[in-house]
């Protein structure tokens, strides 16, 4: 098969110089200096917005005596996809069923929020809240003293006011 | 033969002995009537108006517990008016009910969860304020929550009909009825009140031990023989996280029935047990011992077992290994020349029979597989407290091998004299100290095997458990061992162990596990219930 070669045009030197395109760029760097509306969030000086369906680690909720209102029915541990929830029911001194054990790895939780929609004395949240870090990864399976601990904002799986969103 | 008579359910024809009920016809082919009162081993009183269905041609629908079949009869148990009425009564139900599933231990299996989820109705209308009873101590393993009562009366018919002693009874009236006991006097010292949990189609009896313990759905149900008595009831073992949390009964009416007895059902927690032996060791000649692969082990018992001469075997089995176990234990003593085969066990005073099932009792005997034993060729040694009768044992110079026995009773020195003393079992012993070789065996639970009952029927029973470290059924290694001294072929399962004991053993010949299933079959011999 012969080779056969196509001639290029050499491009129009209009087309192929950088300088224009580096002063629009330019341009636009010098405009957003001066432009007063501020897009970028101070983060971690100032904290940042989560929406109120953002899925973090989780919370128990307590009742006004400090107990948690979680009454070991073991519905998390069976819907959660991740398996990451432990939980051993027992007996309280007045005769309640209350969660001996309860721990959430969160490491392993993958943060879709089946726990709170199953529960049904609203106990176990997900909360809105991401920082995290810990010195060891054992710190991270969350027992129940912990849980109870948490202050931030739980999560709206739903609007209130319409549950069913009907 | 009963005459048959042929009725149509559903569409469907089914032909059923006269004096059937309905309901029981329609389990004929599949269709379960939801009902709460009715239950197979007892009285109906139709009282709890869910099984009504429409039978062409009467007035009104029809309880199908009580209603006998007739010819051409035409029933709907799917039809508006049977779906409707049960809609009905069942939003009655749920009128006082506290709907507290969550904490409640019956959830899961619960058959008034089960009859709303399918066809009652979504939410209830009722909006005067719910009675409420709260919870009372019944005695004994019971307790009872009166606001999930569906007043199905069984448990007092248990109590009245079958275990004859009458401890519970409704009191008040309509609205306010209640199950309660008499006075002060609860269920303590009858003998059969668990049973009462299990029929309770709610929540409303629940056992004290398995309190709070686990939810229904995430225990696993292994069909097993109870150990703890040689009435071989039929069980079912619910475990979960590779531990027994509690023991149902399984129904077979040609042992137990439905029923099961308390001393059974509570005695479990030895299956538990944490100490365990977890490897096999021989003990070298300085004395000490050390674990080994279970091929090293067995071969160096071999060298062992071909030094000590022929017909110098002296064995003592627990009378809870199972049949095969035991089988192949008389294979390996056969292979080395014959000896003594003895075993001991727990004997008490009295029977406990439940009155109202009389062939259903908790018998005198507290092993499960005595009457295997002795069909195998081993004789009966000690007291009623499995204690003593190894005197000659202990101090033999032959080979001495102790399968499952724990000799808590025996002296320190047991053993020392033996010319080999081989120790298998599943618990760590004192009397193992002596031992030459250790090994590590399953529990029952554990393994599969059968037993043979009071009444030689051979029952199997299936593992439960996740065995403990390098823990291995007794037929498996004492096989292993016999095959190679006979040059035969080692069992590969239980089933192949259970049909070498058949072409060994008289009585067992002709059986398979095909032909034992799952509701046992009775061993070649007739035997009379009451000779023991």
């Amino acid at each position: 098969m012969a080779i056969s070669v196509k001639v290029m045009n050499r491009p129009d030197p209009e087309d192929t110089s950088y300088l224009r395109a580096a002063l629009s760029g330019m341009a636009l760097t010098f405009r957003h200096l001066v432009n007063p509306s501020k897009v970028t969030q101070q983060y971690p000086e100032e904290p940042t917005d989560l929406s109120p369906r953002w899925r973090g680690t989780h919370r128990m909720e307590v009742h006004a005596d400090g107990r948690p209102k979680c009454v070991a029915c073991g519905l998390c541990p069976t819907v959660c996809p991740a398996n990451c929830i432990r939980l051993v029911g027992g007996e309280d001194d007045q005769g309640n069923r209350y969660p001996i054990v309860y721990e959430i790895d969160e490491f392993r939780c993958i943060f879709c929020g089946m726990c709170q929609e199953v529960c049904p004395v609203e106990a176990i949240h997900v909360g809105q809240h991401f920082e995290n870090a810990e010195y060891t990864r054992s710190r991270f399976v969350y027992d129940l003293d912990r849980l109870m601990e948490q202050d931030h904002p739980t999560t709206l799986l739903w609007d209130p006011s319409d549950p069913s969103s009907e | 033969m009963a005459e048959l008579v042929t009725l149509t359910i559903d569409g469907q024809e089914v032909s059923v002995p006269r004096g059937t009920t309905i309901l029981e016809a329609a389990k004929k082919i599949g269709k379960q009537v939801p009902h709460y009162c009715y239950h197979p081993g007892m009285s109906s009183p139709a009282m709890c108006r869910l099984c009504l269905v429409e039978v062409e041609g009467a007035p009104k629908s029809m309880p199908s517990c009580v209603t006998a079949v007739m010819e051409d009869q035409i029933v709907h148990t799917e039809s508006k008016q049977a779906v409707g009425n049960r809609a009905g009564v069942l939003e009655f139900y749920l009128v006082n009910h506290p709907l507290d599933c969550p904490i409640c231990d019956m959830s899961g299996e619960c058959d008034l969860q089960d009859y709303v989820h399918a066809e009652g109705r979504a939410h209830g209308r009722s909006e005067e304020p719910k009675r409420v009873f709260g919870r009372d101590d019944f005695g004994g393993d019971v307790l009872f929550y009166g606001d999930r009562c569906v007043m199905c009366t069984r448990c007092v018919r248990f109590m009245n009909e079958v275990e004859q002693d009458e401890r519970l009874t409704v009191v008040e009236r309509g609205n306010r009825s209640v199950i309660d006991t008499f006075f002060e006097e609860g269920l303590e010292g009858t003998h059969w009140h668990g049973n009462i949990v299990d029929i309770c189609p709610v929540g409303a009896l629940v056992s004290k031990e398995f309190l709070y313990k686990a939810r229904a759905w995430d225990l696993e149900h292994t069909p097993s023989i109870c150990p703890s008595c040689s009435q071989g009831c039929n069980i079912e073992l619910h475990t979960r996280d590779n531990l027994i949390q509690r023991i149902k009964p399984r129904e077979n009416l040609e042992v137990n029935g439905w029923w099961m007895c308390d001393y059974g059902r509570h005695n479990h927690e030895w299956m538990n047990r944490g100490i365990r032996l977890e490897d096999p060791s021989v003990r070298t000649l300085d004395g000490a011992a050390g674990p080994m692969k279970w091929r090293d082990a067995l071969e160096q018992l071999l060298q062992h077992v071909g030094v000590m001469g022929e017909g110098r075997v002296k064995a003592v089995a627990t009378p809870f290994a199972s049949n095969e176990d035991l089988g192949t234990l008389a294979e390996l003593v056969g292979a080395l020349g014959g000896g003594d085969m003895v075993y001991r066990s727990v004997r008490v005073e009295e029977e406990v029979v439940l009155k109202g099932f009389p062939t259903l009792a908790r018998r005198k005997d507290l092993a499960p597989n005595t009457n295997g034993a002795e069909l195998i060729g081993f004789t009966r040694v000690g007291d009623d407290q499995a204690a003593g009768g190894l005197e000659d044992i202990a101090k033999y110079d032959g080979i001495v091998i102790i399968m499952g026995d724990e000799l808590s009773d025996q002296a320190e020195d047991f053993g020392r004299e033996a010319g080999l003393f081989v120790y298998l079992g599943d618990q760590q012993s004192p009397a193992a100290s002596n031992a030459h070789f250790v090994f590590p065996l399953t529990t029952f639970a554990e393994q599969e095997g059968s037993f043979t009952n009071i009444a030689r029927r051979v029952q199997r029973f299936s593992p439960a458990l996740e065995p403990s470290g390098m823990a291995r059924p007794a037929w498996l290694i004492l096989g292993a061992l016999a095959a190679e001294l006979n040059n035969g072929d080692a069992p590969r399962s239980a089933a192949d162990a259970f049909s070498g004991l058949a072409r060994r053993v008289e009585a067992f010949a002709g059986l398979t596990y095909q032909d034992i299933g799952i509701r046992g079959a009775v061993v070649n011999e007739t035997y009379v219930l009451s000779e023991s």
